[in-house]
């Protein structure tokens, strides 16, 4: 991909090669950033900071995860974020109100999603809606789903030591007094798995052929609806896992919000080298852009940046990423 | 075409799906009483009662979304049945969201009802329907935050905690249980969801100012850092080189991750010796934040933490000692005493602003009845 360029004895080598240059270059700038917050913040350097940045992580990862799929087709999901907290919603609220097991509630939020996912597929392969506009439309729907059903409350997931606080162990363990942070095996785990689902199974090929040449795709007789569907309905039970790992680490979500969440993911995903043009992407691309972004979130407010410059900032490093992408595509062309 | 209408077909049976689902919830959240009451009271609108109390009130609250609100809803219900007049309680899905208050504001007035019921988020974007309201001669009363600088006359009363005195009252609290350790420069964080709303906006004033009054009597200087407004509106004299750093967060929107970012970095100021939030949203952020740091509570070397309002998470966080106290509100009182007004200023008596109180809670009086009825899960 990258290094289609002749030339360049680091870009020639076959390790080089099979990692990829870009999730090197990620890499360097993930120690270049962890070494730069080490060195202007005391506070960078404890523990702590390493459970904050894995909180980050494990929901964005999750959402960025997802949303890859979606990216290799050639589409976007616009309403993971405002979807997660809507999921996390309708899954606290069968807990806190309707008393339901945490379990019930767990599932819930993951079979939301997961009908939200079908949707959004359905619509953008059958519906023929440009992906941006029917997630977005989605988007809107979530967002006033989650404030329809608890009622316009802000909804607080069971707390740790509370007796059905089981699932936030999940994510952070306590081990004799120190908290183990979990989650990161899940997202290990599932990063794995979908990163051989995506290149060695059929479906996966599949998935990144339609996002190379859609129409070539259809005439070699592949029913490119189904694979494109089913990237969204992965997008979507990735966003129910993201809405687990979020209410785990931050435990309340208020109706209407996570707005912009979504960016912070697809950012990941594409600072990992997923092309916001389709056909090419990979999940441990994605994982390390994520970090990237986690690494920001909890670094920049510890050296004292201001809330909004903070914002500012992460949209400068996506605008780069995208610039970036666009670079290589151009080169390829 | 075929394919097409199954999609639709899908997406129908879905939305059917969700609304009776939702139908079910209202059930299980509300107490029964209310419920019949505003089916009943909808029907009597047009049948037998209909000859003693035509009035009808708008509210607009700044949102359903925290606990608080339910409890202020909870309270009007209960006043409105005891008065026998039609309630239609309203507000935005999320506090951010400005526009859609505005919409339902003038959706209010539009309706024309006898008197609105008002907590505006943002002041200056309602004041265009204020001025309407006093052409249409519909009384406004604002509640919880009210609806301060509204043009003369087109607000007639206010029922609301006095936050300022809230805040103050907390600064007390916290200023005691820290004031032996103020040696060289100490900081003390304050926590606020926005920079907008006048409720905490005032809190956090009220907290800033007390502070900086409480440190001055014991001769210490005190300055203010952080979100500007805190910084120019507070009355504390900035110095140089102050006793107290009195820091102000402020996230860059009311998302529970921004604001926990916040409180992580006010807790790993290596000066940091307490800290307050402003709502139950910031003092979720505390707890959220307390659980990698561990570092709140009353030890050495430890942060004093305290809160406002309650929830479950607040409310368990005060007995296990994270936060030392936190203040609460009377909701349940206030959605009363704003039907009240609402009602006296519809029918033409004199209304005045009230201060419907607030009380400091800690792990010891949390269980006396007095409190335990404001606090709520």
């Amino acid at each position: 991909m990258t290094d289609k360029k002749q030339g360049n004895a680091f870009v020639n080598n076959p390790i080089v090669r099979a990692i990829g240059v870009q999730k090197i270059v990620v890499v360097i700038v993930l120690i270049a950033m962890i070494l730069f917050f080490s060195a202007m913040s005391p506070a960078f350097r404890q523990y702590s900071t390493l459970l904050s940045i894995m909180d980050y992580t494990y929901y964005l990862a999750f959402l960025g995860i997802g949303v890859t799929f979606c990216l290799i087709t050639g589409g976007v999901d616009l309403s993971i974020g405002t979807g997660m907290f809507c999921y996390a919603l309708i899954g606290g609220y069968l807990i806190n109100y309707v008393h339901t097991p945490v379990i019930v509630g767990i599932l819930a939020t993951i079979v939301c999603g997961l009908i939200a996912g079908t949707i959004n597929g359905l619509i953008v392969s059958k519906g023929g809606h440009a992906p941006f506009l029917a997630t977005l439309c989605t988007m809107m729907i979530v967002r006033g789903l989650g404030a329809l059903v608890t009622g316009g409350s802000s909804i607080t997931w069971p707390g740790a030591s509370a007796p059905n606080g089981w699932t936030r162990t999940l994510f952070k363990m306590d081990m004799g007094g120190t908290k183990v942070p979990l989650g990161f095996l899940w997202v290990l785990i599932l990063a794995v798995a979908m990163s051989i689902f995506l290149n060695k199974s059929r479906p996966g090929r599949y998935i990144i052929a339609i996002g190379s040449n859609k129409e070539a795709t259809r005439l070699s007789g592949v029913n490119v609806a189904v694979y494109q569907t089913l990237a969204y309905i992965i997008s979507g039970v990735f966003t129910g896992l993201a809405a687990l790992a979020y209410s785990s680490a931050f435990q309340s979500m208020t109706p209407g919000g996570g707005g912009g969440i979504e960016l912070n993911a697809i950012g990941g995903a594409i600072i990992g080298g997923t092309s916001m043009s389709g056909g090419a992407g990979t999940i441990a691309g994605t994982i390390l852009g994520v970090f990237i972004m986690s690494v920001l979130q909890t670094g920049l407010p510890l050296i004292g940046i201001q809330a909004n410059f903070q914002q500012i900032i992460i949209g400068i490093v996506l605008i780069v990423a995208v610039y970036i992408d666009v670079l290589k595509n151009k080169k390829l062309a | 075409m075929k394919r097409k209408l199954l999609t639709a077909l899908l997406c129908v049976t879905l939305a059917a799906g969700l609304l009776a689902g939702c139908g079910k919830k209202e059930k299980s959240e509300e107490t029964p009483a209310p419920e019949t009451q505003e089916e009943t009271s909808e029907e009597e609108n047009e049948e037998p009662a209909a000859e003693a109390e035509n009035l009808s009130f708008e509210i607009v609250s700044k949102g359903l979304q925290q606990q608080y609100w339910q409890a202020v809803k909870n309270g009007v219900e209960q006043k409105a049945e005891e008065l026998g007049v039609n309630v239609n309680f309203v507000g935005p899905a999320s506090e951010a969201d400005i526009n859609d208050q505005v919409q339902m504001l003038e959706n209010a007035l539009n309706s024309s009802p006898s008197a609105i019921g008002l907590a505006a988020l943002d002041t200056n974007s309602v004041m265009d329907l204020l001025s309407q309201a006093m052409d249409k001669n519909v009384p406004i009363i604002g509640f919880d935050s009210g609806v301060p600088n509204a043009p003369e006359g087109s607000v007639q009363a206010t029922c609301a905690t006095n936050n300022y005195a809230a805040g103050a009252l907390a600064a007390e609290k916290i200023y005691e249980a820290v004031k032996d350790r103020i040696d060289g420069t100490v900081r003390i964080g304050v926590l606020t969801p926005d920079a907008t709303a006048d409720s905490t906006i005032q809190r956090g004033l009220g907290f800033i100012d007390k502070i900086a009054e409480l440190a001055k009597a014991d001769n210490y200087t005190s300055t203010v850092v952080g979100n500007e407004k805190y910084v120019n509106d507070s009355q504390c004299e900035k110095t140089d080189n102050a006793n107290v750093i009195i820091d102000v967060r402020v996230p860059a929107s009311m998302t529970s991750e921004l604001s926990a970012a916040d409180a992580t970095s006010l807790m790993n100021e290596g000066d940091t010796v307490a800290i307050f939030a402003v709502n139950e949203h910031s003092a979720n952020a505390i707890i959220t934040a307390n659980e990698n740091l561990n570092k709140c509570g009353t030890g050495e070397g430890q942060i004093v933490a305290g809160g406002f309002d309650s929830g479950a998470a607040q409310v368990q966080a005060v007995r296990e000692g994270i936060l030392i106290g936190s203040i609460t509100q009377a909701p349940v009182e206030m959605g009363k005493i704003l039907v009240q007004n609402l009602y006296d200023a519809a029918t033409g008596k004199p209304v005045e602003d009230t201060d419907t109180g607030c009380q400091w809670y800690t792990a010891e009086n949390m269980d006396d009845p007095e409190i335990a009825q404001n606090l709520y899960e």
